[in-house]
């Protein structure tokens, strides 16, 4: 019996134009559709957006932009001192926070990705704050970072060591919020190492363990090549998040004291939302998306780089 | 057949909606407020009015205050202003500048009843620029001393309101009874700036009231005063009580008033709703004078209308209505008023459960007195050059007066 056949006598008798061709054309963009609108609204259509208003002279209150072509971009990189401070802000930032993170997330992973009693308990306190509200975290630092009354510094006391007053000082704030930083975000770096190490093949480990090799040699010379593809990921997430780091300067110091922990992304915030100059915050975010694409590439090309 | 009976579903469907859209209309205005007692308040007052205004609703919609401001322009950016609003002190020069605010003089001034000659004419200097008029401040409240009385009694000495009386509460007692509370309450502190943001976004509410005490201002037409031997001195007592004697809560600790850990405070009257909860004697008192004499210094909100409002002389009669002498008298309960008549009847010193009836004269003697904050119009950026600079003042070793020389180097080219 030919079932297919009235089916496909109704169809055509509905739309006698419509190919199959057309018609499975038609059904797969329907199906694609509510990702592609998304996409066209929520991202490409903002960041065309955002690349018009970085060439135009706007203040939201003023209600009027103004096209300037690329002064924006010109004061921005060849007038502003403030930008370069800024800039230099979150490198440092960076620079602290990346290895600082990486290092001990992988230490952790190393310690925690293989079976013992306990283990998922303490993956779950690493993991804790990294689902932790990112103000509340904030909060709780900055009372426990205080100068004299703070507990780090009384417990420092107890030692002998007189503790800076950590968020007021520009040097011991920004060594304050790397570290209050790594310890909220470490907990992520550190499942996706586990998860890598445990997709090592332990024949790899026995057969260097068979022919002489020490731990610490089986670690660099089997384990870690391994782990090349995942370390690049963590490295290229890690250094972006850190570029974009704004909750946490937010609530922990407010881009102070001194200026000494004015990131980028706050610095964005500061102009964009309270001196409401839309334009120039625009052409800022758009160099923060040149900076973090930039430090991407390169990434990804000394990765390949190492590969061949 | 069956096109026309999907017109006419469509013609009968369009009609009720553009009959709707011409029969409701709704006035929105935006406050901070989320308090049920406040709001209840507000619907209350605008109730006559809807009755006057057959088919007109009004809505208060609460916008959180940490944000008010960023979202009040990004509403006016998108071209859907509230048509009312309440509005900060530190925001009306930007937004008068721009022209986004009507000109609501003419609507109150012909208001049956309405006597605006009756609102204290240092109240309405941020908001009239000669005959044009901006806004109707709604809350005008002092910057007062709240002090815990247990703290001081535990010290044997007279609370700031029986020194005030006597007329010996100035700067140099203020420091004297600084040291001797922190001697008597080990491990408290005796003074904490506002909400302990003192060294943040408190910063020139700090250094404001010891300023104007000792005859300067931190900024006045144009021109910076953070270097003028005045404030000079007015910081560099602050500086010291916070370095040297250790009364005042230092930068990067925390020692809340509210919770007994410091003796005094400076704050407005709203925060009186948070002391029955604080388990110690308190009470309100003036800021302490100074060579300069008194210094009160008032907070300040009022109601304006958005010049690009759907509903613009609608929204300006609201505020007329909410602004009247009887009105200004219920809001009093909650926000100080800046209507002369309301401040000196028994009434408003007899308004607020909380604060006794002494205590609520010296607030009605400061609103009368008091002025605000310096404007200007560009605040924020003032704020973010100063912030650094003030937190190089605030250091142990810091030279005073060079310290608020790059103040001023830093302020001045905003001003």
């Amino acid at each position: 019996m030919d079932l297919s056949r009235p089916e496909t006598t109704a169809r055509n008798d509905r739309a006698p134009w419509l190919t199959l061709k057309t018609r499975e054309m038609l059904e797969a963009w329907l199906f694609v559709s509510p990702t592609v609108i998304g996409f066209l609204i929520f991202f490409l259509g903002p960041l065309v957006a955002v690349v018009y208003f970085s060439m135009t002279e706007w203040n939201l209150l003023s209600q009027k932009a103004t096209f300037v072509g690329l002064d924006n971009f010109n004061d921005t990189l060849f007038k502003n001192p403030d930008f370069w401070h800024v800039v230099r802000n979150s490198v440092v930032f960076a620079i602290g926070l990346v290895p600082l993170n990486m290092a001990l997330a992988l230490t952790l992973a190393l310690a925690l990705s293989r079976p013992f009693f306990g283990v998922v308990f303490f993956r779950t306190v690493f993991f804790a704050p990294v689902i932790t509200s990112a103000i509340a975290w904030a909060i709780v630092w900055k009372f426990l970072l205080q100068g004299e009354g703070g507990v780090i510094n009384q417990m420092l006391a107890l030692v002998g060591i007189t503790g800076p007053n950590w968020l007021r000082e520009p040097n011991w704030a920004m060594a304050a919020v790397i570290v209050t930083r790594v310890i909220k975000m470490v907990g992520l770096n550190m499942i996706l190492y586990i998860a890598a190490l445990q997709a090592v093949p332990r024949d790899y480990e026995e057969a260097a363990r068979l022919e002489g090799a020490s731990r610490w040699q089986v670690f660099t010379m089997v384990i870690w090549p391994l782990l090349a593809p995942t370390t690049l990921v963590i490295l290229v997430i890690t250094t972006i998040g850190s570029f974009k780091v704004f909750d946490h300067i937010y609530q922990m110091t407010g881009g102070g004291p001194e200026n000494g922990t004015l990131v980028l992304a706050f610095y964005i915030y500061q102009q964009g939302f309270k001196f409401f100059n839309v334009g120039y915050a625009a052409a800022l975010a758009m160099i923060m998306f040149v900076i973090v694409m930039a430090l991407t590439l390169i990434q990804v090309w000394i990765r390949r780089r190492g590969t061949q | 057949m069956k096109g026309a009976r999907t017109g006419i579903i469509a013609s009968t469907l369009a009609l009720c909606l553009m009959s709707g859209a011409a029969l409701a209309q709704e006035l929105r205005v935006t406050v901070w407020t989320g308090s049920e007692a406040h709001l209840k308040m507000l619907n209350g007052i605008a109730e006559p009015f809807i009755a006057k205004h057959p088919g007109v609703t009004v809505k208060f919609e609460t916008v959180p205050v940490a944000d008010y401001t960023q979202k009040l322009t990004f509403q006016v950016a998108g071209g859907n202003p509230p048509d009312a609003a309440w509005m900060m002190e530190d925001a009306a020069p930007a937004f008068e500048n721009a022209g986004l605010l009507m000109d609501i003089g003419p609507t109150v001034k012909a208001a049956e009843g309405y006597d605006f000659a009756d609102f204290s004419q240092p109240a309405m200097a941020l908001w009239q620029n000669g005959e044009t008029v901006y806004g109707i401040p709604f809350s005008t409240s002092p910057f007062m001393i709240y002090y815990n009385k247990d703290m001081f009694d535990k010290a044997g000495l007279e609370d700031p309101l029986a020194l005030a009386a006597k007329g010996e509460w100035d700067m140099k007692k203020f420091q004297e009874v600084s040291k001797k509370l922190v001697e008597a309450n080990p491990g408290k502190w005796a003074f904490e700036f506002k909400d302990g943001e003192g060294y943040a976004s408190r910063m020139t509410h700090a250094v404001l009231p010891p300023i104007r005490a000792y005859g300067g201002e931190m900024w006045a037409d144009g021109q910076c005063g953070f270097d003028k031997p005045e404030a000079v001195a007015a910081v560099q007592q602050l500086h010291d009580m916070v370095f040297k004697d250790k009364t005042i809560v230092p930068p990067g600790e925390q020692g809340d008033y509210f919770s007994g850990n410091s003796a005094m405070t400076v704050n407005q009257i709203s925060r009186a709703s948070k002391m029955p909860e604080a388990g110690f004697k308190w009470g309100i008192a003036p800021l302490p004078t100074g060579p300069g004499g008194e210094a009160p210094v008032i907070g300040q909100a009022a109601l304006v209308v958005f010049e690009q409002g759907k509903n613009k002389q609608l929204a300006a009669d609201l505020v007329a209505q909410m602004t009247t002498k009887e009105n200004v008298a219920i809001m009093a309960q909650f926000f100080p008023p800046a209507r002369k008549s309301v401040l000196e009847s028994d009434a408003f010193i007899n308004s607020n459960k909380l604060v006794p009836a002494d205590q609520m004269k010296s607030i009605a003697a400061a609103i009368v007195n008091g002025r605000v904050h310096p404007a200007h119009e560009k605040v924020p950026q003032i704020f973010a050059a100063m912030a650094p600079k003030m937190d190089a003042l605030w250091k142990p070793d810091a030279n005073v007066e060079e310290a608020l020389k790059g103040v001023c180097a830093a302020i001045q080219p905003l001003l």
